[in-house]
């Protein structure tokens, strides 16, 4: 278990993801791409970027930078909210396409495609959840 | 449970406490002085829920079930009530409850509490950062307070990991929203909380409601200025529909308003306002000229402002749907409408729905009514009934001897009353709607009686109780007295009913309308769950298929459901239509079932298509109606069905198929 948005999550991430989840069962062999944009990540209220690219299933990116923003990819969908409530997320308090209904999260791209694939991103947020166990108060 | 060493001695009367507070809907109508009584003295001072009649139930209940521990706050809440009995008459008009026996209850608990084991509620950064922007009387983590704030946009289970704040104006409201974001903490508006209330029971609990962070209370934005010469107002998001309609009326001018303890602002946020004036007030966006309010980062926008992009186009598209309001309203400019001095109401009796559907129709196009709509006899008798037991009496004689299932429902003035009194072979006027209201428990009481056996056996019974010779007879029988009606209720509150029977406007049908204080009446120790929309008027069977829809779901899961009510929007183009299930809010398993029909009659009616379900209405209430009706979206796919179903299991986590 290691702590949230640290290189750590990053590299446990990558490895929990490749070998628990299915690319046909489990992500359906979707091809798709997330920017997560977290704003004010305490302590220093920074801004935190994600990136997380699936091809035909399978991880094929998952980076994460503090500060700077992930500008040389272009992600199908970019989601911005604040630590707080991406916290919630990967501590389950709250479901990624809840957080989207009730406004906590905003979404550039198309809602539609991104609700299409919403199994899949619960999919990988339970596997992300898994290694998380420790967060910013 | 409660630590039983910090109750001195035993808690008699609490449990009678309790059994009056589970039976509470939080109907807000202990909040606006509809009877002329004067509001609560303590709820009017303290402004948060815990110091309301519907407060005191809610933390009673917590109390009994070891939820909360006393704390100081808990002392000042029960001692702050005076004993003045406001609350009795005012719960009792709408809901038949003694509040006030709760009150006296928690007065005698907190007497015999010892005062040094109460609970301790220490200040933190948070609550402290929150009382420098709003003071320290109005940002509280009290345990006690937060649990007065459960069931109305706290979830039943939920941890109390609250803080309550009740800001006073709009730049307040903005610090709060920048504070919060700043320290990560999710927040919500409150504003009635009826509606709320309403889905807690249900699997829309988690959906509609706050899971833990910051309660702003929106009570004390009571701004509300008439402006007559332009024919609006400018309401504060604390007024409610009841405080718009009162001092509007005072200039002989109408808002077009919701339920009477609906706050004007989060009700035209949530729906646009939906009313039976609509046809000739409008909706969504035409109820306003301008508004204020705080998006999510904290910054404060005018409609007026010049370099907003457009704030009234929105995609009515099945995945733009809101859960929560992606803004707070802070202030709003409402038209206001010119009331006629020959103005009337008429009623026009059907057995069937479809007769009274293209009536309903046909006066919408013809932009016949200032109030216009189709009632079912369940609403009707809701409505006029004093109590539940009279209202299940008066449901029963109307369907099944009188067989009145349906009224038209029209406040007109002269003129447009002379064209519907035209177009039917009897009508029923003020008079005889006066009668029903005063005569309602007669009525009621005559169920098994011969004359109603007689009556049943007429070809049509509706003509001879409105139009025929029996029409003497049946008013003279009713007793329609403001004495009679007021015999109903507890004797030591008869008198006070008496002279509220007798005051003109509790029996005009055109003031009750405008002010819209009888569908509290619908919550009367019970929840009305309403869904419906908004459908095409140019297609009947299309109309029909989805009441029928909401009918034989409500049939399948065993609820007491009915069609409430059907009102033309946009000079008829359109119609509104509420289909009610009535559940016990205390029965997890009837709760259950209507979990279930909600999900089962959002995804038919989305299926069918042409329709603008509620779940697509909440939250377009700013919006115009020209991008929210057209056009109406099409029936789902069955790969955009199946994405639905996907989102609402993520969102509402699992649940039995149906």
């Amino acid at each position: 278990m290691v702590k949230f948005l640290s290189e750590d999550w990053i590299e446990y991430g990558k490895q929990y993801i490749r070998e628990n989840l299915d690319p046909q069962k489990d992500l359906n062999n979707i091809t798709t791409s997330v920017l997560g944009v977290i704003e004010h990540v305490p302590p220093q209220d920074t801004t935190t970027n994600f990136y997380l690219e699936i091809t035909k299933g399978q991880l094929s990116d998952f980076i994460l930078r503090i500060g700077d923003s992930i500008s040389e990819k272009e992600a199908v969908f970019v989601i911005t909210g604040n630590y707080g409530t991406f916290r919630d997320i990967f501590e389950g308090k709250i479901g990624i396409a809840m957080a989207l209904l009730k406004n906590r999260i905003k979404l550039k791209g198309s809602k539609i495609e991104a609700l299409k694939i919403i199994k899949q991103l619960d999919g990988l947020i339970e596997a992300l959840r898994k290694i998380s166990d420790e967060f910013e108060e | 449970m409660v630590d039983d060493s910090i109750v001195t001695i035993k808690k008699t009367g609490l449990e009678e406490a309790v059994a009056i507070a589970e039976k509470g809907t939080h109907c807000g109508m202990c909040r606006i002085d509809f009877l002329g009584t004067g509001l609560c003295p303590s709820g009017k001072k303290h402004g948060y829920v815990a110091y309301w009649p519907q407060g005191r139930m809610e933390i009673v209940k917590h109390l009994n079930n070891g939820r909360i521990q006393p704390t100081e706050k808990l002392i000042d809440i029960a001692n702050s009530c005076t004993l003045c009995g406001i609350c009795d008459k005012q719960c009792n008009f709408a809901t038949q409850l003694r509040p006030e026996k709760v009150a006296k209850a928690l007065k005698e608990y907190v007497k015999n509490l010892d005062k040094k084991k109460l609970q301790k509620v220490p200040a933190d950064d948070i609550l402290t950062g929150l009382r420098a922007i709003v003071g320290d009387e109005w940002a509280t983590n009290d345990p006690v307070i937060i649990a007065s704030y459960i069931r109305s946009i706290i979830p039943p289970d939920a941890p109390l990991n609250y803080y309550i704040v009740i800001p006073e104006t709009t730049e307040q409201v903005s610090k709060i929203i920048k504070f919060a974001n700043k320290h990560n903490i999710p927040f919500l508006p409150r504003s009635g909380g009826t509606a709320l209330s309403v889905a807690t029971p249900t699997i829309l609990s988690n959906a509609t409601s706050l899971e833990h962070g910051i309660v702003l209370d929106l009570l004390r934005l009571k701004k509300l200025q008439i402006h007559p010469e332009s024919s609006t107002a400018r309401v504060g998001a604390g007024v409610t529909a009841f405080e718009l309609q009162k001092e509007a009326y005072k200039h002989h001018l109408r808002a077009n308003v919701a339920e009477a303890g609906a706050h004007v602002c989060a009700n035209i946020a949530t729906t646009g306002i939906v009313t039976t004036w609509g046809n000739k007030y409008g909706c969504f966006a035409d109820n306003f000229i301008d508004l204020e309010l705080v998006d999510n980062d904290g910054n404060i926008r005018n409609h007026h402002d010049m370099e907003i992009s457009n704030p009234y186009a929105t995609d009515n598209n099945f995945t733009n749907i809101s859960l929560s309001p992606p803004y707070v309203i802070t202030e709003i400019t409402v038209k206001l409408f010119p009331i006629f001095d020959d103005e009337e109401a008429v009623f026009v009796p059907f057995d069937n729905v479809e007769d009274a559907l293209d009536m309903v129709l046909e006066l919408g196009k013809r932009g016949i009514g200032l109030s216009l709509a189709v009632l079912s006899y369940k609403y009707l008798a809701e409505f006029i009934c004093p109590t539940r037991k009279i209202a299940t009496d008066f449901e029963d004689v109307c369907k099944n001897y009188l067989k009145l299932r349906y009224v038209l429902d029209v406040v007109c003035t002269k003129e447009d009353k002379k064209i519907i009194e035209g177009m039917f072979d009897y009508t029923i006027d003020q008079n005889m709607l006066r009668t029903l209201i005063l005569g309602s428990p007669k009525l009621a009481s005559l169920k098994t009686s011969e004359f109603m056996k007689i009556l049943s056996e007429e070809e049509d019974p509706l003509r001879a109780v409105f139009a025929g010779p029996m029409r003497k007879h049946f008013e003279k029988g009713l007793d329609a007295s403001p004495e009679n009606i007021a015999k109903v209720y507890d004797a030591d509150l008869q008198d006070f009913f008496k002279k509220v029977y007798a005051r003109p406007d509790f029996t005009n049908v055109v003031w009750l309308h405008a002010f819209r204080i009888l569908p509290s009446r619908l919550m009367r120790q019970r929840m009305a769950m309403g869904p419906g929309g908004a459908i095409w008027a140019g297609d009947k069977k299309h109309i029909l298929k989805w009441i029928n829809m909401f009918a034989e779901v409500g049939d399948k899961h065993k609820l007491e459901h009915a069609l409430g009510f059907i009102s033309p929007l946009d000079d008829g183009k359109f119609i509104y239509i509420e289909y009610d299930y009535f559940y016990d809010h205390n029965n997890p398993e009837v709760a259950g079932r209507i979990s279930q029909t909600l999900l089962e009659t959002t995804e038919k009616s989305l299926a069918l298509g042409n329709v603008f379900t509620l779940i697509n209405y909440l939250f377009k209430g700013i919006h115009r109606k020209e991008h929210v009706l057209y056009p109406l979206p099409k029936g789902l796919t069955k790969e955009e069905e199946k994405i639905f179903i996907d989102v609402l299991h993520s969102v509402l986590g699992e649940f039995e198929p149906w």
